[in-house]
């Protein structure tokens, strides 16, 4: 690692949630609200949901709700299947979402309420993002600072930075592959499916894939 | 005093606490309730205040004074903001600003942000001169008696925002409604850690014994909170497992329904030797925080609930908790992740059982739980919450802290 490499500097990302005073109390009220709440509400109910960690099978909070709280479990698995990166703009997300909503409506039988209290409530939030004072110069620093920063940390890097970037590229791969050359290994971690691990699980798969480069490189004789 | 949260909180959390606190240091941030001593409010403003200040802000805590009178009024507002049919006539309200207004007089509200606690405050707002000023509502709206809630918006529309627990116990408003859930604190008595000696101690003086597995819910004597239920389940576990079951709580003195319910509490406990009723003196923070780290699974079957920071407490000390499905709870609970939510004594006893022949599924569950609390209900992130709303008001809505 020599000179002139641009040290990959970690990030964090903190969200306060605010309401819309808004809430859907069941599937034709949520394809309504779809059709009208702010572009920064759509984001937070979908590209923000990575942030909670997601531990169940859901990809947003749609399909969350629709899920558990419905109990529309075809409808849910149809919107967990819809993956937001691949929209270039809010409004396309919109209309895939509310197209599936839309087909669901369409068919027998009418879906349920939820229970009081369990509505769907639309947020937006407001979001910061700052430093957190640790960077990497090279793979070793970036492995053991990949180990220890906070969760937020590898949300902001690995699912944020999608919505950044072109190519639904995030900030890891690219610093491996275009500052450190490791093209291979940056491919690596650019095909972890961020769609099928809780965040410590995108965690997991970095320091694996990372630990055995190093590995690698540390055997190599010259 | 931040530094004491040091691989504690998440790392994150703190550096963010010191770079809003760069930012906003010197400025003056105002805190209004209506008691210093008791209850969840006053209990995280006394932790609060002083972390505030270390971070270089020039913070303040003022209480309001009221008579009798004023505190019944509020205490009906209270009520009737959570649903109940309870009607408050003109004159009430006129007497509920009456006292505000001489609290206006007699405090210094001059302050560059001013959080107001609850409806007892409220109207504080129709004397404000500077700052912004935030409405911090701890109880839910989301099905306020008519009247009283056009009174309560007619206020709301004064100040700059307003922050709710949780997103369902927000009213509809003109104004920015941001969710910040409240928290415990790590270091505090209730939650810091103890040493063998200290469980020995306690679990001595209150006669619990130590050769089972330990069922036990903290809460109030309050039927919301099912204790009688909590009894039922119990013995359904009973014929299956050997067990003790601790029921703890400590007097309060503004709810006169509390010693009817430990009267029926004890009476329905019956004989029982292996069940615990314990009535705790206010301040029984070390001995709660011993039972909960002597619990196997912690329970908070409520009907209707605040927060419920009990769940959090219980999780923080690594325990499984069975909760009801009520106010804040299935936030705190990821039903089968780091605990169970419930609907019914049978749902109860079933989760009992199964984690008491679970141990190792009930240590997993355990240990999500500790992990849920650290990254989502601890102090630093409330304040953390609290200055990231002030900060983005004075940048007009926004977020986004340069690097």
């Amino acid at each position: 690692m020599g000179k002139g490499i641009k040290p990959f500097e970690f990030k964090e990302c903190v969200i306060v949630p605010k309401s819309t005073g808004k809430k859907a109390r069941n599937l034709r009220e949520l394809r309504s609200l779809l059709g009208r709440v702010t572009d920064e509400s759509i984001s937070h109910h979908t590209y923000q949901y990575f942030l909670s960690g997601h531990v169940l099978e859901y990809t947003n909070a749609f399909a969350h709700w629709v899920g558990e709280s419905l109990g529309e479990k075809g409808l849910s698995e149809h919107l967990s299947n819809i993956d937001p990166y691949s929209f270039s703009e809010i409004e396309l997300l919109r209309n895939e979402l509310l197209k599936a909503v839309d087909s669901r409506l369409e068919a027998p039988p009418r879906p349920r309420d939820a229970a009081p209290g369990d509505e769907f409530f639309f947020s937006e939030s407001i979001t910061l993002t700052f430093p957190v004072r640790v960077r990497a110069m090279n793979l070793a620093e970036f492995l053991m600072a990949v180990r220890y920063v906070d969760r937020s940390s590898i949300y902001y890097h690995f699912y944020e930075a999608r919505t950044r970037l072109e190519g639904g590229a995030d900030d890891f791969s690219k610093w491996i592959s275009g500052s450190l050359g490791q093209k291979d290994l940056g491919g690596k971690i650019k095909s972890i499916d961020p769609f099928m691990h809780t965040l410590e699980g995108i965690r997991e798969h970095i320091l694996e894939a990372v630990e055995e480069q190093v590995r690698k490189q540390m055997e190599e004789l010259s | 005093m931040i530094t004491g949260y040091a691989g504690i909180s998440p790392k994150g959390d703190l550096l963010l606490l010191q770079r809003l606190g760069e930012r906003l240091a010197g400025k003056s941030f105002l805190h209004v309730n209506s008691t210093r001593l008791g209850g969840g409010v006053a209990e995280i403003l006394q932790r609060m205040v002083p972390i505030l200040k270390d971070l270089g802000i020039e913070a303040r805590w003022e209480i309001i004074e009221g008579d009798q009178k004023f505190f019944d009024i509020t205490k009906k507002i209270h009520n009737a903001l959570q649903g109940d049919q309870v009607e408050i006539t003109r004159e009430m309200w006129e007497y509920h600003h009456e006292v505000n207004k001489k609290n206006a007089r007699k405090l210094n509200l001059d302050a560059d942000a001013v959080l107001i606690h609850d409806p007892q405050p409220v109207a504080l707002v129709e004397f404000r001169r500077e700052g912004r000023w935030i409405w911090r509502c701890h109880i839910d709206l989301s099905n306020p008696a008519v009247g009283v809630a056009r009174f309560i918006k007619r206020y709301c529309r004064r100040y700059d925002a307003a922050i709710f627990s949780v997103a369902k116990f927000v009213m509809p408003m003109a104004i920015d409604q941001f969710i910040i859930q409240p928290s415990i604190d790590p270091l505090s008595e209730k939650n810091r850690e103890v040493t063998k000696e200290e469980i020995q101690e306690t679990a001595g003086r209150l006669q619990i014994p130590r050769d089972r597995p330990l069922l036990l819910q903290v809460s109030r004597y309050d039927r919301f909170k099912d204790p009688i239920g909590v009894i039922k389940a119990y013995r359904m576990v009973k014929k299956y497992n050997d067990c003790i079951l601790v029921l703890a709580g400590s007097p309060a003195t503004d709810d006169p329904e509390g010693e009817v319910v430990l009267t029926a509490v004890t009476e329905f406990a019956a004989d029982d030797p292996d069940i615990h009723v314990l009535l705790l003196p206010p301040n029984s923070d070390r001995d709660i925080n011993v039972l909960q780290r002597m619990a196997t699974v912690i329970l908070q079957k409520s009907f209707k609930e605040g927060f419920g920071l009990t769940v959090s407490e219980g999780m923080w000390k690594g325990k499984p908790v069975i909760g009801g499905a009520a106010g804040g709870i299935p936030v705190q609970i990821v039903n089968g992740v780091n605990g169970f939510l419930v609907h019914s004594v049978e749902g109860a006893a079933f989760r009992m059982r199964q984690l008491l022949n679970n141990p190792e599924m009930a240590h997993e569950m355990g240990e999500r739980g500790r992990d849920h609390v650290r990254t989502n209900f601890l102090i630093t992130r409330q304040i953390r919450d609290y200055l990231s709303v002030w900060y983005s008001l004075e940048k007009g809505g926004r977020g986004i802290l340069e690097p």
